[in-house]
């Protein structure tokens, strides 16, 4: 007999041998909460929108935002922050939408597609960010040091010793090595919450996929 | 959600609860992973419930959810390192219904179906409980074809696993 079939058979008997849980014990579970990965993708997601929004706003409280405004114009400053709330706005509906779309009684590759996407798109948000704090300080750093006094008091005294090269080098590689550390730092953070969080789904959707070649 | 509601789903489930337990049976190992396991599938069976349409057969749908649940949206429990895991107990044996070879050839193949990977053992869970190509491909989201040659692959597996 075919191996499958003789399990079949024997596979089809066990109903005996499953505890019988009671009608009190089953409903004492419907009102326990999930914990499935799409709940802690959902928190996860919320938790980077706060924190870049949180960033934006700490940069306003504490006066940074309008140190920035003064270097550069006021106008300019303006559109930059509508543009970056029309993002923001733009990537919590996609985030939102897609969230809505992830439905339990869709077959398992919609599923884990619809999940995917999810994740998809708050990545992009990450992205975005990453890119836009890299391109705003090689913008705004020059002004900073062309206003700021101090800087200016160091930038003579290094002209007058014929060091301005060394001293625009050296800001540079301070610059992007910070910028190196704070990027890599959250990589890392992203790597190991997603990775972990999603080792089981991007395997399972690999076996899927491969299915389909 | 009322009470209704509520009640009606606690008495299917009641009553279809050997699916939540054989799909649990499959993808733990021990007690603890298994209520663990149980307990999440029907927090999602619950949760999905409210959109249920009757037209669709309560135990196909639960097919769906508990299989999505436990290949993909269920985390595993650091419970489930527990020591006290089925073994024997797993999938017993009666030796009065069956032979020794046959015994013996369903000890190791039970064993065998828990070392596939989750996709194979969502496919091999689906074919036991009697669903045909159609109903395969539809729950996993693959063409009746890669259903049908996955299966096969399958089932070599398992020969060869056998009858090394």
């Amino acid at each position: 007999m075919d191996e499958l079939e003789l399990l079949k058979k024997d596979w089809q008997k066990k109903d005996k041998d499953f505890p019988k849980l009671t009608y009190n014990e089953i409903y004492k579970m419907i009102l326990k909460k999930s914990s499935s990965i799409v709940k802690w993708i959902f928190i996860i997601s919320i938790l980077e929108f706060v924190f870049w929004v949180g960033i934006a706003f700490l940069l306003k409280y504490t006066g940074y935002a309008d140190d920035m405004a003064n270097v550069g114009s006021n106008t300019a400053f303006i559109i930059m922050s509508v543009i970056s709330y029309i993002i923001l706005a733009y990537f919590f509906y996609r985030f939102y939408m897609n969230y809505r779309t992830i439905n339990t009684t869709d077959n398992a590759t919609t599923l884990m597609e619809n999940i995917l996407r999810t994740r998809r798109t708050v990545k992009q948000y990450v992205g975005f960010n990453l890119i836009a704090m890299v391109v705003s300080v090689g913008i705004l750093l020059p002004y900073f040091i062309k206003q700021d006094p101090e800087s200016q008091t160091i930038i003579e005294q290094a002209t007058a010793d014929g060091e301005l090269l060394k001293f625009y080098a050296g800001i540079i590689i301070v610059t992007l090595l910070m910028l190196a550390v704070v990027i890599g730092i959250l990589l890392l953070f992203y790597w190991l919450i997603y990775g972990i969080l999603l080792k089981r789904l991007n395997k399972n959707y690999r076996e899927l996929k491969k299915l389909e070649v | 959600m009322n009470k209704e509601l509520e009640h009606s789903f606690v008495e299917l489930l009641e009553k279809h609860q050997n699916i939540v337990h054989k799909v649990c049976r499959l993808y733990t190992n021990n007690y603890d992973a298994h209520n663990d396991l149980f307990q999440e599938i029907t927090i999602q069976l619950w949760k999905a419930y409210p959109k249920f349409r009757g037209d669709a057969k309560f135990s196909t749908w639960m097919y769906r959810v508990g299989l999505n649940t436990a290949i993909t949206l269920y985390r595993k429990s650091k419970r489930r390192i527990d020591t006290h895991t089925f073994n024997d107990f797993e999938f017993k044996i009666k030796a009065e219904d069956y032979d020794d070879t046959e015994e013996q050839q369903l000890k190791i193949l039970y064993k065998a179906v828990q070392q596939l990977n989750d996709i194979e053992k969502a496919l091999v869970f689906l074919y036991l409980e009697d669903k045909n190509y159609k109903e395969i491909s539809e729950t996993m989201g693959i063409s009746e074809v890669n259903a049908r040659v996955k299966m096969n692959r399958i089932k070599t597996k398992l020969k060869t696993i056998l009858n090394p």
